[in-house]
């Protein structure tokens, strides 16, 4: 009997250190664990969060692309441009940029390697309208809007947003204008329409929306705040406007109304002729082409 | 050296760049697709060939790559109408012609050959169809029209140019050649067919007479449903 004491009070210990070991060795993996992933975290911070989409996916690939279809398919006497050029200037503006705190000399490069100039008498501003103007502008190729410049091409539906942290762009999301006035979208767009109006020359139209309730014309917009004040009244003659309301829409303004009263004052202090037409003909047209059973869009209604 | 124009600058960065385009912004619904491997298929369809021996099959691999479904009821077939169908369409939102696939769209309004003695494209020039009709754009959109055709289900519109000269329907042509005798009876509910005229072009062609009414006869004697308007408001 001892002997067999002796032989279960060996197992017993042989048992206990084999668990202590074991205890040791889970103790110092989950140590080591926890040290490992704390270095990833210092080496790797983590990009900022906002609210909107981020980067576009392979952005790179479709302006490069949507560069050479402009020039090479749509405008060949742009000739000249050097599509990798404008693609590096662009994200120069951006990359490894905290994405409130972009400012207009960002782009100055990129502005000036993309501009070309616009024949007169073509330039179609838009407010409320983006989608009945660029349908017009596709089917009529008399006019140009911003997004048929070689700049807005490029631009058009397409995010991006840079980030301190590698590899300084931000797929995840970037801010919204309400989070930061500084982002890279809304910078770019005042800018470039900016120097869309001041490039401006001859008679300009410009599409309203006259169905929305806040009214055809909002200081607010793009067209409001920007736009019209950057239009040169030594080469611009005349502002047409063009009021479409909604097929079967409320007709919340006319050519008549308060809003439309405000912008023509504005134009008229800077000296240009202002012209209004509800519902220009033309472009009620394609409205018509959703909505070919309603009476304003018999073929035989007299217009004036 | 050939009579047509050379392949379009810098078409593999408008390739590539086009199907990024359509999968992450026109049409994301088609889901993922490797953009890189498509052109590379694209262009190992006819480069290091002689331009007058490339066939519609050899863009095989490349339709199985950028291959997606056409949503029924949405397909839109045309002839000397291009512009036109791009504009009515709508950018694949009211109708998804053959240049709203994914496939189409990678191609549309572009030019491209290679050459038999050479790892190149031939930008100088290429072959038009009556030089030779096995060049690398003629097999590309014969055979993007029998996969558009094949795939188009419920009811098919097809849009006709009333005031053309060679007549509405034109024989040869895509339509009739490549389009037709790949619907599939047992997808296509009805076939109806517009013809509109050129806005003060004259109406030379018109539901039930000369080349439209050949056509109406052929798809009536095929099996199918159909109804013809002309002048579509």
């Amino acid at each position: 009997m001892p002997f067999q004491q002796g032989a279960r009070t060996r197992q017993r210990t042989v048992l206990l250190v084999g668990m202590v070991v074991l205890l040791a060795a889970l103790v110092l993996a989950v140590v080591l664990a926890s040290l490992l992933t704390h270095r990833e975290q210092e080496d790797g911070p983590k990009m900022l969060k906002w609210k909107d989409r981020g980067t576009t996916k392979n952005l790179q690939e479709v302006i490069l692309g949507r560069c050479y279809n402009y020039v090479m398919a749509r405008y060949p006497e742009l000739g000249d441009k050097d599509c990798l050029k404008i693609w590096d200037s662009l994200k120069r503006a951006f990359i490894y940029k905290n994405p409130c705190n972009i400012t207009s000399e960002d782009y100055q490069p990129l502005m000036e390697l993309a501009s070309h100039p616009i024949p007169c008498n073509k330039s179609l501003f838009w407010s409320k309208t983006n989608d009945l103007a660029h349908r017009y502008t596709k089917s009529n190729q008399n006019f140009l809007t911003l997004e048929d410049t070689l700049l807005g091409y490029m631009a058009d539906r397409v995010s991006w947003c840079g980030d301190p942290s590698a590899p300084g762009i931000n797929y995840e999301s970037c801010p919204k204008r309400s989070e930061c006035e500084s982002n890279p979208g809304s910078v770019f767009w005042k800018m470039a329409s900016k120097m869309f109006a001041e490039a401006a020359c001859g008679v300009v139209q410009v599409m309203l929306n006259g169905s929305v309730e806040a009214g055809a014309f909002g200081s607010s917009s793009i067209f409001g705040s920007i736009e019209i004040f950057n239009l040169n009244p030594d080469k611009v003659s005349a502002v047409h406007i063009w009021l479409m309301h909604d097929i079967g829409g409320p007709q919340s303004e006319s050519c008549s109304g308060h809003s439309i009263k405000r912008l023509k004052s504005i134009l008229e202090a800077r000296n240009f002729k202002i012209t209004c037409e509800d519902n220009y003909r033309p472009v009620q047209l394609l409205q018509c082409v959703h909505n070919p059973d309603h009476t304003d869009c018999r073929l035989c209604t007299n217009t004036m | 050296k050939w009579k047509g124009e050379g392949t379009t600058l810098n078409l593999e960065s408008i390739v590539i760049g086009r199907c990024y385009d359509y999968i992450r912004i026109v049409n994301p619904a088609v889901g993922e697709k490797n953009c890189s491997e498509i052109w590379e298929a694209f262009k190992n369809a006819f480069i290091e060939k002689d331009p007058c021996s490339v066939l519609p099959k050899d863009y095989e691999l490349f339709i199985n790559l950028s291959f997606h479904a056409i949503p029924p009821n949405k397909s839109l077939f045309w002839e000397n109408n291009h512009l036109l169908v791009n504009s009515f369409a709508d950018g694949g939102r009211r109708y998804m012609s053959l240049a709203d696939t994914l496939f189409g769209y990678l191609a549309d309004f572009l030019n491209w050959c290679g050459q038999a003695n050479g790892t190149g494209l031939d930008y100088e020039s290429c072959p038009t169809t009556e030089e030779c009709e096995n060049n690398p754009v003629e097999s590309f959109w014969r055979m993007a029209s029998v996969t558009y055709a094949q795939h188009s289900s419920g009811v098919i519109h097809v849009l006709l140019n009333g005031s053309a000269a060679g007549g509405a329907y034109p024989v040869p042509g895509f339509f009739a050649d490549y389009e037709i005798p790949n619907l599939q009876k047992d997808k296509v509910s009805e076939i109806v067919i517009w013809v509109v005229d050129d806005i003060e072009g004259p109406d030379r062609d018109s539901c039930g007479t000369h080349t439209v009414a050949i056509l109406q006869n052929r798809l009536k004697n095929l099996g199918f449903d159909i109804t013809c308007t002309d002048n579509f408001e």
